[in-house]
């Protein structure tokens, strides 16, 4: 609006009164004025009243439906979206806190350019001044353009970059980050296709199960779809008829999914997979379970010795006996691998042989079974899922190679993501011109030479393909603007598009005029969803207002069985001597900071972590006899090495963590991503190595040996329980 | 002519088989009701309480060590030891809802009622709440920010219980069951809380008591919650 001063004002008002009376002098019914405010609210708005808008989660890669509250222009709460298929009206931690990632006070308010990469003294650009710079550097650089996305990224950006790539003939983008990696996404995919034909995303019909035996998977907390299966957890105690389910967690350090086990097995790191192998064995040489069970055995249980399997996995062989017992006599029984099966080095036949328990039931796509996440409807829409551990590091190589001339990063943070020896940050080197999309200045975007903040999710559009679906439905979460952009921030989406308008082949690629064409047309190519709507336009409003697309019914097919052999597991090997370093390192995400992008949000800094009730911090939980061993307790600073490096970081002794075992949060440790994430705790990624899987394709996050020293400091750990036992600090009553 | 005046009795369950600890409330709750945000140091000196905390207990020694979730917030209890302390009746006993309700601009921050919750569930404002901009654009209009020196406390949603009901009246009917949860109970994923008005027979809360699981915490300080915990574990022999 322009200003209006007081002068103008009287001439404004001057020439109303002299339109008065013109109008007074024609039709009686013109006489009337309406009176216009000075400030008009827009139409749907009233104060007090809230609306409410669908849209989709990015605080995690599960794509939750969230319904925002919104009062006056402002989002000030986010639910769950009740009739979503994934979280069914239940929003987690870190999905409430989404809102501090909107208002965070650290966003990145403009286009930016640094001249110095890693100076962080950023100067402001018009925007057209930078997506030109950009345009011309891509359109000089031909295919030598490298593509880094996160799994958080909207699948529309995933689509429209991939056929970016493609026009230019770049290779396709990487999709890698800490939850794609670290959960292992498409280790448990190819994994999985190998025992089914046709496979997606394993997903466990946990409702319906009645037993439950969990490798390492902290379902509740941070593993796949914690929300989606925190619902079905909810399901699995209360089942018709009183039933409740029985839960078995094998994992080294006690999760807040193996604090609501039944039983919860602290098995030696590492042999998950012999523990499988062993009841699919027993099962088959005891006949257990019907006879079908017994005769699937006999094909897929492999030559294990059971004695021998059980010494190495230090349990007794009646406890195996008796857990194949439970797992053959029951309705419905599920086996499911976690992420530090997906992170072994031998983590495809691992997971291959925990699964083939899944077979043995053959119960695969029935209720309580294990299915996979159904395929998408032949639609142009593809969204891609993860890539690899090897596809992030062949972008390396090629940077490294001077095959990239410009690097653009949407969604990802791979300088705080990646082991450092992965060498990220000593590439960027090669690079002529680093691009972040970011909306906060993180580690990588530090060495980048423009960051082009892209709005954050709650500002933007887009759709997620939701991974792994529930239900047997497939599900495309839609993504639409919940409050007009806080800051002077542009949609990547929208950059890419325009960049691509002066490259020949790339504007024939990505003919549309902005993003939300693009979008309109990907979704409304699909078929009629449960939302309803013939007509393209109502289809379309219809998703956005129920918050995606998703057909009616699920999918009646099963997929096929294919696994004929019982696959056989190569010993896990460590890294690191075994007397040089004594312990196993266990890592495993913090359930409120995820993959460390929630470590800049002061809610979920601030909230106690379930099972210690630390917040604020890095901790390394340690046994209480390994910490009486080595004359430790609580807030000691103790430094911890692997091969790799060393991290110091205070003890939290820990009662339900192995002793030769010590357990780290990932999350904290940023040097940049905001005042709340900054310069606080440590990040335990730079104890791990190298080393994959046979393929090439996985890195080994669980094989890692490290060693702890004591060191004189000590600090004292903000925690929410009691510290009066340890003598600590005596709280204040209130 | 709908009845929305009468007395209600809300009540809350906690099914502690169904709680996974996983703070999915505590945040929830922060949202709702604009608690600030308490830096690393106030954790330090033990001033880290939100409205609702999950404690967390352990149990025996490795092995065979179990930990157990209790999310603890007010109870609201029907005999309430905060109540008559306040010497300025900021904290009182609302017959309409049955729920304890402290007004914030009548407290003078005496403490007492703090000092006499058995359940350590009231929280004392030492300082002016602080967001750093633009984070105080998250705040709930619906509940006002407190000021230093005024104590607070969970208060069942009481702002969407009100709201609840005054849309049930502008529409002529009667509240319905589960058309006003607060936001703790809308956030959690396994279904672990239930709220409802027990007073109402068809409602979910009244046809879940009595139940053979179920206990109060300290039940024999005679304060009468109005939170009832059904055990977890082992303990749960199916219903």
């Amino acid at each position: 609006m322009t200003n209006i001063t007081r002068r103008n004002f009287l001439k404004i008002s001057a020439a109303g009164t002299a339109t008065a009376i013109l109008a007074g002098c024609s039709q009686e019914t013109e006489r009337w004025v309406t009176l216009e405010p000075y400030v008009r609210a827009p139409e749907e708005q009233l104060a007090g009243v809230p609306n409410y808008y669908a849209t989709t989660c990015r605080q995690c890669p599960a794509g939750c439906g969230v319904i925002v509250r919104i009062m006056n222009g402002r989002a000030v709460k986010l639910e769950g979206n009740p009739e979503h298929p994934v979280n069914r009206g239940k929003l987690c931690a870190r999905g409430q806190a989404g809102l501090q990632l909107l208002y965070n006070p650290d966003r990145v308010t403009g286009a930016v350019r640094q001249d110095e990469r890693g100076s962080r003294k950023f100067d402001s650009v018009a925007w057209n001044d930078a997506i030109n710079t950009i345009y011309e550097q891509i359109d000089a650089a031909g295919s030598g353009v490298g593509v880094w996305l996160g799994s958080t990224t909207s699948g529309h950006l995933v689509d429209l970059f991939t056929r970016f790539t493609e026009a230019i003939g770049a290779p396709a983008p990487v999709r890698y980050d800490l939850y794609a990696g670290f959960h292992g996404y498409n280790a448990l995919q190819s994994a999985t296709g190998a025992l089914l034909d046709g496979a997606g995303l394993p997903t466990y019909d946990l409702g319906h199960a009645d037993t439950v035996f969990s490798f390492g998977a902290d379902f509740l907390g941070t593993w796949l779809s914690s929300t989606g299966y925190g619902v079905e957890f909810g399901r699995f105690r209360s089942q018709p008829f009183g039933q409740r389910g029985y839960l078995v967690q094998f994992e080294p350090k006690m999760s807040i999914t193996g604090a609501k086990a039944d039983r919860w097995v602290p098995l030696r790191p590492g042999t998950e997979a012999l523990v499988a192998q062993a009841i699919a064995r027993i099962i088959a040489d005891e006949q257990l379970g019907s006879a079908e069970r017994a005769e699937r055995a006999a094909t897929l249980a492999g030559d294990v010795d059971v004695e021998e399997a059980a010494a190495a996995c230090e349990m007794p062989v009646e406890g195996l006996v008796e857990l194949a017992r439970a797992f053959a006599a029951a309705d419905h029984p599920l086996a499911i691998p976690g992420s530090a099966v997906a992170g072994a080095n031998n983590a495809a036949e691992a997971i291959a042989a925990i699964q083939a328990l899944n077979l043995i039931a053959g119960t695969v796509g029935q209720p309580g079974g294990m299915s996979v996440t159904p395929a998408l409807p032949d639609a142009p829409l593809a969204a891609p899922p993860a890539s690899t551990f090897a596809d992030a590091t062949a972008l390396i190589e090629r940077m490294n190679a001077g095959d990239v001339k410009v690097l653009l990063v949407h969604g990802a943070n791979p300088a705080f993501d990646l082991p450092a020896g992965a060498g990220f940050v000593e590439a960027l080197a090669n690079v002529d011109l680093v691009v972040s999309f970011n909306p906060l200045v993180d580690e990588t975007s530090v060495h980048a030479d423009y960051i082009l903040p892209d709005r954050v999710y709650l500002e933007g559009w887009g759709y997620s393909v939701a991974t792994p679906a529930f239900g047997g439905v497939p599900v495309i979460s839609s993504q639409q603007p919940v409050v007009g952009p806080l800051y002077d921030v542009r949609s990547t989406g929208d950059v890419l598009l325009t960049v691509a308008r002066g490259i020949p082949a790339a504007a024939q690629a990505l003919p549309w005029t902005d993003e939300v064409a693009f979008i309109k047309e990907m979704i409304t190519a699909l078929p009629t969803g449960a939302a309803g709507g013939q007509d393209e336009e109502v289809r379309w409003a219809r998703y956005l207002q129920h918050g995606g697309w998703w057909p009616v019914e699920a999918a009646a097919e099963t997929p096929a069985v294919i696994a004929e052999a019982a696959p056989s597991v190569p010993p896990t090997t460590y890294q690191g001597d075994e007397g040089e370093y004594p312990y196993h390192l266990h890592l495993f995400m913090s359930v409120l900071l995820g993959d460390g992008s929630g470590a800049n949000q002061p809610w979920l800094q601030s909230t106690p972590d379930p099972m210690t009730t630390v917040s604020w911090q890095t901790w390394v939980e340690i046994n209480p006899a390994t910490a009486k061993e080595l004359d430790l307790e609580h807030g000691d600073i103790v430094e911890i090495t692997s091969p790799q490096g060393a991290i110091t970081l205070p003890v939290y002794v820990f009662p339900a963590i192995r002793p030769d075992t010590v357990a780290i949060p990932i999350g904290q440790g940023h040097h940049d991503l905001g005042r709340y994430a900054k310069d606080r705790g440590a990040n335990p990624l730079a104890l791990v190595g190298l080393e994959t899987d046979a393929s090439g394709n996985h890195l080994a996050w669980s094989n890692v040996r490290v060693n702890i020293r004591k060191t004189d400091d000590k600090r004292a750990l903000p925690r929410l329980e009691s510290t009066i036992e340890t003598d600590e600090e005596v709280h204040i009553p209130f | 002519m709908a009845d929305n005046t009468t007395e209600h009795k809300w009540t809350m369950i906690v099914d502690l088989d169904k709680c996974t600890g996983c703070q999915a409330c505590v945040v929830a709750c922060s949202a709702e009701n604009n608690i600030p945000t308490p830096s690393e140091d106030e954790i330090l000196r033990g001033r880290g309480n939100q409205w609702i905390r999950i404690e967390r207990y352990w149990e025996g020694e490795y092995p065979n060590v179990k930990a157990r979730f209790l999310p603890v917030f007010c109870q609201q209890c029907g005999n309430a030891p905060c109540e008559p302390v306040c010497p300025v009746y900021a904290s009182y006993h609302s017959e309409q809802e049955n729920l304890n309700v402290q007004v914030y601009n009548r407290c003078v921050g005496t403490r007492y009622c703090g000092n006499n919750c058995p359940y350590r569930v009231r929280i004392f404002n030492y300082f002016a709440p602080h967001f750093d901009e633009p984070l105080e654009q998250q705040l709930n209009p619906d509940v006002t920010v407190r000021s230093p020196g005024v104590m607070e406390k969970c208060t069942f949603c009481i702002q969407r219980i009100r709201r609840g009901r005054e849309t049930a009246n502008a529409e002529n009917r009667p509240l319905e069951d589960g058309e006003v949860v607060p936001a703790c109970v809308q956030a959690c994923p396994a279904d672990a809380l239930v709220f409802g008005d027990k007073y109402d027979e068809n409602s979910r809360v009244a046809q879940m008591v009595p139940n053979e699981r179920q206990f109060k915490l300290l039940e024999h300080m005679g304060t009468e919650p109005a939170v009832y915990y059904l055990k977890g574990g082992e303990t749960h022999v199916g219903e």
